[in-house]
C-alpha cells in the first residue's frame, strides 16, 4: 500500500491538513485547481473575532507548506479520474499549463510589467480590479510565479491589443512566439520561463487516501435583487472585503463604484442568500461576524463613516463572536432588525435608497445611503458534482459532499479512504476548517 | 567559533530587478573592503539552481565560514538558502539574509544613488552581524508515548481511542464515577435526521475504551499534581482516596462544560415546575413527566446580554427538546419563546421539523424579556411577540430555561496546574483562536471539545480527533523540534529576579534554587526575556545583543543625522515592508531596518544607543493589536517604547524621534507612509 495521501484543494483547510499530515510523517501531494494554494483566506482582508490580517496569518503557513520535505504542491492540477483496488487509489491528474517554466521562474515580475494587455480580474472585476494576462494570483502566491491567461494564446486577444506583432500567419504555424512582450522580458532577465506553448501534463500518483479540502464559495446575488447588477454602488460583502484589503484592487481604499469617491455612509443588507430564486435554506453563519468585522474596519478606517446593519436573526455564533458584535455595537454601527424589501438609486447622486419594515415598530422606513453591500452566504463549489463523480462519493442536499454520519463517523464518506475537512461538508469558517482538518488528516494518515 | 570569521558576500541582481536600480558592482566593491570578508560577487539570478551550486563552489573553495546573501526577502526565500549553505557544508545559522530588492530597489525606483547607499549599508550591517553569528542548531527534545486525557467526557474519550488505535499509551482521569460526562444527563441525541439513545453512544465508547490494551482510566479521580514539560510530564492522580503516579508525554484538556445554574430566575430553585433544559434531559429521560399540558421554553436566559454571549447550542437543544415533549403526548402544548434562533447550518431543517410537529415560536424583543407570573396555581407566562406586535399570556405548568454554559468547576485549579488561561467564562484559552484551536501556547498540551467553548456532540467529536491528531504528532516522530533561535542564560551573572520565566508566554524558562534555566525546545526565540533581563544575562541565539548594537553601528558608520534605524519584526511590519516593495510604494530612502523576530526583543539600549550614535530617528515596528505571533510580545514592546521614550527626555533627545508601528503584514502602504512621515517630521531631505 502506498504511504502517500492526497489533500484536494489548498485552501487553509488542505494546507492545514496538509502540514499536519507531513508532520505526522506522510508523504503529502496537494492539490489546488488553481495558480497558488491560500483559497479564499488569502484573498480576505481580516479575520474575526481578532481582526488578524488574513494573508499575515496563512502566509507562513503557506511557505511552511511550501518547504516541507514531505509536501508536494501541485497548483493549476485538477483530478481527472481515481480507481481504487483493495487500499489503494490510483489517482490521474493533469496539471494544466501555466504556460510558464516552474522551475525557471522566480516571480520577479518583469513580464507582468511588460505585458501591455489587462482585463477584469475574476475576484475583483466588479469593483474595477484588472488584471494583466499574465500575473501572479496575488503577492504572496505559492508557488511564487506567474501564470499566462490562456486566452491570450493563439492571437485571441489581439484586438484588445495582447499581441503586438503584424503576422501574416497563424500562431500554431510558429509554436513558439518570440515577439511576446513577457517572452522578451523574460529573456532579457536571463530566464527563459514564458513558454507558451506548454502542453498540459499528466501525473499518476498513487495514494492510501484521500482528503477533499475544495473550500466553499460566496452565493452571487441575482441580478436585480437589491438592484444588484442594476445600480453602480450595490456590492457583495466579499467585494467590500477586496475593497478594504490593502492588497485589493482600491489598494484599501473605501470608495464606491460609480465615482471613486470615498463613501460616508454604507448599509449592509444581511441574509441576502435567502432571497435568492434558488434560496439557501441552511444558515451560512458566518455572514453576521463577516457584517460585525467589515464595519468595524470601516470605522477603523475613518471614523466618521456612517454604518447600518439590516438584519433579522443575529448569529454571533462562536468563542469570542459575541464580544466581537458588542464591539461593532461600541464602535458605532447601528443594527437595525428589519428586512429591507426594496432599494431605489438616485440617478443623479447614485445613492440609495433601502425601505424597509422596522421589525422593532412594525414601521415602513427609509435609509439613504452612498454604497449597500449585500451579504451573501456561503454555496458549494460548481465543480463539487464533478468531483463527487471522480471520486465516487454523494453530495447531500445542498450539494456538499455528505458525511456518512455526522456523529458517529463525522468527516467520513460512504467510500473508505475518503475524507472531508472545511468548506467541502457546508458553510464553515476559518477555525472550524483548521479544527476538521486536523480530524480528517488523522483520519487519513492511519487509512 | 574560534577561527576566524571569513566571510563570502553575495550580491543579486535579480535580473533588472535589483541591477536596473542599484549600481550592483559598486555594492560589491564596498563589500569587498569591508573587515573579514575575503569574497564578494554579484550573481544574476541567485536562487537559480546553477547559482546555488555556484554558491556551495564557492564556500568551499574561498573556505567561507559565514555567508551573506543580499537579495529579496528573508520572509519567502531563507529556507532555500539555510539549505543550500547546509549542503554546503556550513551550519545554516552563519548564513545573513540582506533585503535589498523589498528594502531597496523595488521602493526607491526614481533614486539610483541614494538606492545604491543604502543597499551598500545594508550590506555592510549584514556583514557587521555576520562576523559575529555563531553556528546554531535546531534542538530536539524527546517525546514518548503516553498520553494524560483530563477528562472522561464524550471529547476525552473520542480523543483517547484516536490516541490509542495508534498504539499510544493513554491515561484518563474522570471526576465523576463512570464516563459520559453531560452525555450521562442526556436522553436522546439528533444526529442528521436521525436520534438515538445518549446512553448508547456513551456505553458504546467506554466499553472500547476499557478493553483497550493501551487505555488506564481512573474514575472518581482529579489531578493531584503535574509538572514538567511536553515529553516530560509527572503526574500524580488521586482516585478513589489512593494517589498513584505516572509520567505523560503530552496532555489533552477535555475537562467540559456546564449548565449555568439560573437560581432565583422565573422562581427557578423555589418552583419545581421551573427547570432547566438539563433537568428536562433528565426528566424525559426517566419518563417522569406525566401531567404536563402546556410547556413554555424561555431561551437565551443568561444568555445574550452585557455580560455572556451566544450560548452556541441552546436554540439546537430548545427545539430538541420540545420535538422531544410533543413525542411523549401530541396533546401538550409547546411554545418556544426565542430572541433569535441561532439555528445554523443544517440545523435550520430541524425548526421547519418541529414547526410540523405543532410546536409554537414567539420571538420576542432582546430588551423585553417574558415575564412569568403565578395564577392558581398555574404559572402565566407573558410574552410580547415582535413578529404581530402584540402580548400574549401563555398557561404553562412546565417551565423550561433554556441558560447557557460555563467552563467546567475544575478549571480554576487545571489552570494552575499546567499554567494556561483561561478566559471569564471559565473557557480555556487556545494559542490562536483562528489557526491554533486545539493548541495550547506551550507544546504538548492541547485542548477540546467543551473546555474551549461550549459545543454540541458532534463538535466535540472532530475537536477530539483534531486533538489527538496535534498530539500525536511529537509522539510519532518522537521528538519535537525548536528553531536555534532560542534563549541562553549565563547563570554566573543572573541574579535570580525571575522575571524572564515569569514573563515567558512558553513556559520555556523554569526557576529553580532561585536560578532560572532554558528548556530550549520550548523557546520559541521571541527574545522578550533577554530584552528586560535587568542584568542583560540572557542572550539570543542569532539575535544577540552584541550582534544587533554590531548593526545599529554599522548603519551609523556615516552620516548617521540622515538616517532612521528600524527594527521591525519578522512576521508583520517586515512583511509590510515586503509588501511596499511588492506594490512598488515609493517612500524616501532614510531606513535602514534591522529584523528582529519580535518587536519584544527590542531592548531599551539598542534604541539609546541608536540616538547616541547620532540617528535621526527610530522606528519599532511589530504586529498589529490585539494579535502578536508570540502571544504578547507586542503589548510589551509599546510598554517598553514609553518608559524608553522618558528615558530618552531624561537624557536630552527628543521622545518625539522614536516612533513605533504597528501593522499586518498586508499594510505596505502603512508602512510607506509611516516612512514618508518620519522623514517629513523629522525633517529629513
Amino acid at each position: 500500500m502506498p504511504e502517500a495521501i492526497l489533500i484536494v484543494g489548498g485552501g487553509v483547510a488542505g494546507i492545514s491538513a496538509a502540514l499536519n499530515a507531513a508532520d505526522y510523517g506522510s508523504k503529502v501531494y496537494l492539490l489546488d485547481d488553481t495558480a497558488s494554494i491560500g483559497g479564499m483566506m488569502a484573498r480576505l482582508d481580516k479575520t474575526f473575532p481578532t481582526n488578524d490580517c488574513s494573508i499575515c496569518i496563512e502566509s507562513p503557513l503557506m511557505y511552511e507548506a511550501d518547504n516541507h520535505p514531505n509536501i508536494e504542491i501541485l497548483t493549476n492540477t485538477e483530478i481527472r479520474r481515481v480507481n481504487k483496488t483493495n487500499s489503494t487509489f490510483t489517482v490521474r491528474l493533469v496539471k494544466k499549463a501555466k504556460y510558464i517554466d516552474e522551475e525557471k521562474c522566480t516571480g520577479c515580475g518583469a513580464c507582468v510589467e511588460a505585458c501591455p494587455a489587462s482585463v477584469p480580474d475574476e475576484l475583483d472585476g466588479k469593483i474595477g480590479g484588472m488584471r494583466k494576462l499574465i500575473s501572479m494570483a496575488f503577492p504572496q502566491a505559492v508557488p511564487s510565479v506567474s501564470v499566462v491567461d490562456p486566452r491570450c494564446r493563439y492571437g485571441k486577444m489581439r484586438e484588445q491589443h495582447a499581441c503586438i506583432g503584424e503576422c501574416v500567419v497563424d500562431c500554431s504555424q510558429c509554436r513558439e512566439c518570440p515577439i511576446a512582450l513577457c517572452v522578451k522580458a523574460c529573456k532579457e532577465e536571463g530566464k527563459d520561463a514564458v513558454v507558451l506553448w506548454q502542453a498540459d501534463k499528466r501525473i499518476d500518483i498513487e495514494v492510501k487516501s484521500i482528503i477533499v479540502a475544495t473550500g466553499i464559495r460566496p452565493a452571487e446575488p441575482d441580478t436585480g435583487l437589491y438592484g444588484y447588477d442594476i445600480f453602480e454602488n450595490v456590492i457583495t460583502n466579499i467585494q467590500f472585503e477586496r475593497l478594504m484589503n490593502a492588497g485589493g484592487p482600491t489598494g484599501g481604499q473605501i470608495i464606491r463604484p460609480s465615482d471613486k469617491n470615498h463613501v460616508k455612509k454604507i448599509a449592509w443588507i444581511q441574509c441576502v442568500g435567502r432571497g435568492l430564486k434558488e434560496g439557501l435554506p441552511y444558515c451560512s453563519k458566518v455572514c453576521c461576524m463577516i457584517a460585525a468585522k467589515q464595519t468595524i474596519i470601516t470605522k477603523e478606517h475613518d471614523r466618521s463613516v456612517e454604518t447600518v446593519i439590516f438584519h433579522n436573526d443575529l448569529k454571533a455564533y462562536g468563542k469570542g463572536f459575541w464580544e466581537f458584535y458588542r464591539k461593532a455595537l461600541q464602535s458605532g454601527v447601528r443594527y437595525i432588525k428589519g428586512r429591507p424589501f426594496d432599494v431605489f438609486e438616485d440617478p443623479g447622486t447614485k445613492n440609495l435608497t433601502v425601505r424597509y419594515e422596522d421589525l422593532d415598530t412594525g414601521e415602513i422606513q427609509e435609509e439613504e445611503v452612498e454604497l449597500l453591500v449585500l451579504s451573501m452566504g456561503l454555496v458549494p463549489n460548481d465543480r463539487n458534482k464533478r468531483l463527487a463523480k471522480v471520486l465516487g462519493i454523494e453530495l447531500n442536499e445542498h450539494g456538499f459532499f455528505r458525511e456518512k454520519g455526522t456523529l458517529l463517523a463525522p468527516l467520513e464518506t460512504s467510500v473508505e479512504g475518503i475524507y472531508l475537512c472545511g468548506g467541502a461538508t457546508g458553510p464553515i469558517d476559518i477555525s472550524e476548517s483548521v479544527i476538521q482538518a486536523s480530524a480528517a488528516s488523522l483520519k487519513a494518515v492511519l487509512k | 567559533m574560534s577561527e576566524d570569521a571569513r566571510v563570502g558576500v553575495f550580491v543579486c541582481r535579480c535580473g533588472s530587478n535589483i541591477g536596473g536600480f542599484v549600481d550592483v558592482p559598486e555594492v560589491v566593491e564596498c563589500a569587498k573592503a569591508l573587515k573579514d570578508v575575503v569574497f564578494a560577487e554579484e550573481g544574476k539570478w541567485s536562487c537559480s539552481v546553477d547559482y546555488l551550486a555556484h554558491m556551495q563552489e564557492c564556500v568551499k573553495e574561498h573556505n567561507l565560514n559565514r555567508v551573506v546573501i543580499a537579495s529579496c526577502t528573508p520572509r519567502t526565500h531563507e529556507p532555500l538558502f539555510k539549505r543550500t549553505v547546509r549542503e554546503a557544508g556550513l551550519n545554516p545559522y552563519l548564513l545573513e539574509f540582506v533585503s535589498i530588492r523589498e528594502q531597496v530597489s523595488w521602493v526607491h525606483m526614481d533614486d539610483r544613488e541614494a538606492a545604491t547607499e543604502k543597499a551598500k549599508d545594508l550590506v555592510k550591517m549584514g556583514v557587521a552581524k555576520a562576523r559575529l553569528l555563531e553556528e546554531g542548531e535546531e534542538i530536539r527534545l524527546p517525546v514518548k508515548t503516553d498520553s494524560l486525557i483530563i477528562g472522561g467526557g464524550i471529547a476525552g474519550m473520542t480523543a483517547a481511542l484516536s490516541l490509542a488505535d495508534q498504539g499510544f499509551n493513554v491515561t484518563i482521569v474522570e471526576r465523576e464515577a463512570r464516563l459520559g460526562g453531560l452525555l450521562n444527563k442526556i436522553g436522546r441525541v439528533w444526529n442528521n435526521g436521525s436520534e438515538f439513545p445518549a446512553d448508547e453512544l456513551v456505553k458504546a465508547r467506554a466499553e472500547r475504551l476499557y478493553n483497550h490494551p493501551h487505555i488506564k482510566v481512573y474514575t472518581n479521580a482529579a489531578i493531584d499534581t503535574i509538572e514538567g514539560y511536553i515529553g516530560n510530564y509527572k503526574v500524580t492522580v488521586k482516585s478513589n482516596g489512593s494517589i498513584e503516579a505516572f509520567d505523560a508525554s503530552t496532555v489533552i484538556v477535555a475537562t467540559g462544560m456546564q449548565e449555568i445554574e439560573p437560581v432565583g430566575q422565573y422562581g427557578y430553585g423555589d418552583d419545581a415546575r421551573v427547570v432547566t433544559q438539563l433537568d428536562l434531559e433528565g426528566l424525559l429521560k426517566n419518563n417522569a413527566l406525566d401531567n404536563v399540558k402546556d410547556a413554555v421554553v424561555i431561551n437565551c436566559v443568561n444568555s445574550m446580554n452585557e455580560s455572556r454571549g451566544c450560548c452556541n447550542i441552546g436554540c439546537g437543544i430548545s427545539v430538541k427538546n420540545a420535538v422531544a415533549l410533543k413525542g411523549l403526548n401530541q396533546d401538550i402544548h409547546v411554545h418556544i419563546l426565542y430572541r433569535d434562533l441561532c439555528m445554523v447550518k443544517d440545523e435550520r431543517g430541524n425548526v421547519e421539523r418541529a414547526k410540523r410537529a405543532g410546536i409554537k415560536f414567539i420571538r420576542f424583543p432582546d430588551d423585553r424579556y417574558p415575564e412569568v407570573s403565578r395564577e392558581n396555581d398555574r404559572l402565566a407566562v407573558k410574552v410580547y411577540d415582535v413578529l404581530l406586535a402584540r402580548e400574549f399570556s401563555i398557561p404553562a405548568d412546565l417551565l423550561v430555561l433554556t441558560t447557557g454554559f460555563q467552563g467546567d468547576s475544575s478549571v480554576e485549579q487545571i489552570k494552575g496546574q499546567l499554567k494556561v488561561s483561561a478566559n471569564a467564562e471559565g473557557f480555556f484559552q487556545e494559542a490562536h483562536i483562528k489557526l491554533g484551536p486545539l493548541d495550547f501556547p506551550a507544546d504538548g498540551i492541547f485542548l477540546c471539545g467543551g473546555a474551549r467553548s461550549p459545543k454540541n456532540i458532534r463538535e466535540a467529536c472532530e475537536e477530539a480527533i483534531g486533538a489527538g491528531m496535534r498530539a500525536s504528532i511529537p509522539m510519532k516522530r518522537g521528538y519535537i523540534e525548536a528553531e536555534g533561535i532560542v534563549a541562553d542564560i549565563d547563570p554566573g551573572a543572573c541574579n535570580g529576579c525571575g522575571l524572564c520565566a515569569k514573563n515567558c508566554p512558553y513556559g520555556a524558562i523554569r526557576m529553580a534554587d532561585e536560578k532560572p534555566t532554558v528548556v530550549k525546545a520550548l523557546c520559541k526565540g521571541c527574545g522578550l526575556c533577554a530584552a528586560d533581563c535587568p542584568t542583560n544575562t540572557i542572550t539570543i541565539i542569532h539575535y544577540s545583543d552584541e550582534q544587533i548594537l554590531a548593526q545599529i553601528e554599522a548603519a551609523l558608520e556615516e552620516r548617521p543625522e540622515e538616517k532612521i534605524i528600524g527594527f521591525v519584526c519578522h512576521w508583520c511590519c517586515l512583511g509590510a515592508a515586503d509588501m511596499a516593495g511588492v506594490s512598488r510604494l515609493q517612500y524616501p530612502p532614510h531606513g535602514r531596518l534591522i529584523r528582529v523576530m519580535c518587536s519584544a526583543r527590542v531592548a531599551s539600549q539598542f534604541v539609546l544607543s541608536a540616538f547616541e550614535l547620532g540617528a535621526a530617528g527610530v522606528l519599532v515596528g511589530g504586529c498589529e493589536f490585539p494579535t502578536c505571533h508570540y502571544i504578547v510580545g507586542n503589548y510589551k514592546a509599546e510598554n517598553r517604547m514609553e518608559r524608553v521614550k522618558k528615558t530618552l527626555a531624561r537624557k536630552g533627545y527628543d521622545p518625539e524621534r522614536l516612533w513605533v508601528l504597528w501593522c499586518s503584514a498586508a499594510d505596505g502602504p502603512k508602512f510607506a507612509n509611516t516612512m514618508r512621515e518620519m522623514v517629513k517630521r523629522l525633517n529629513l531631505k
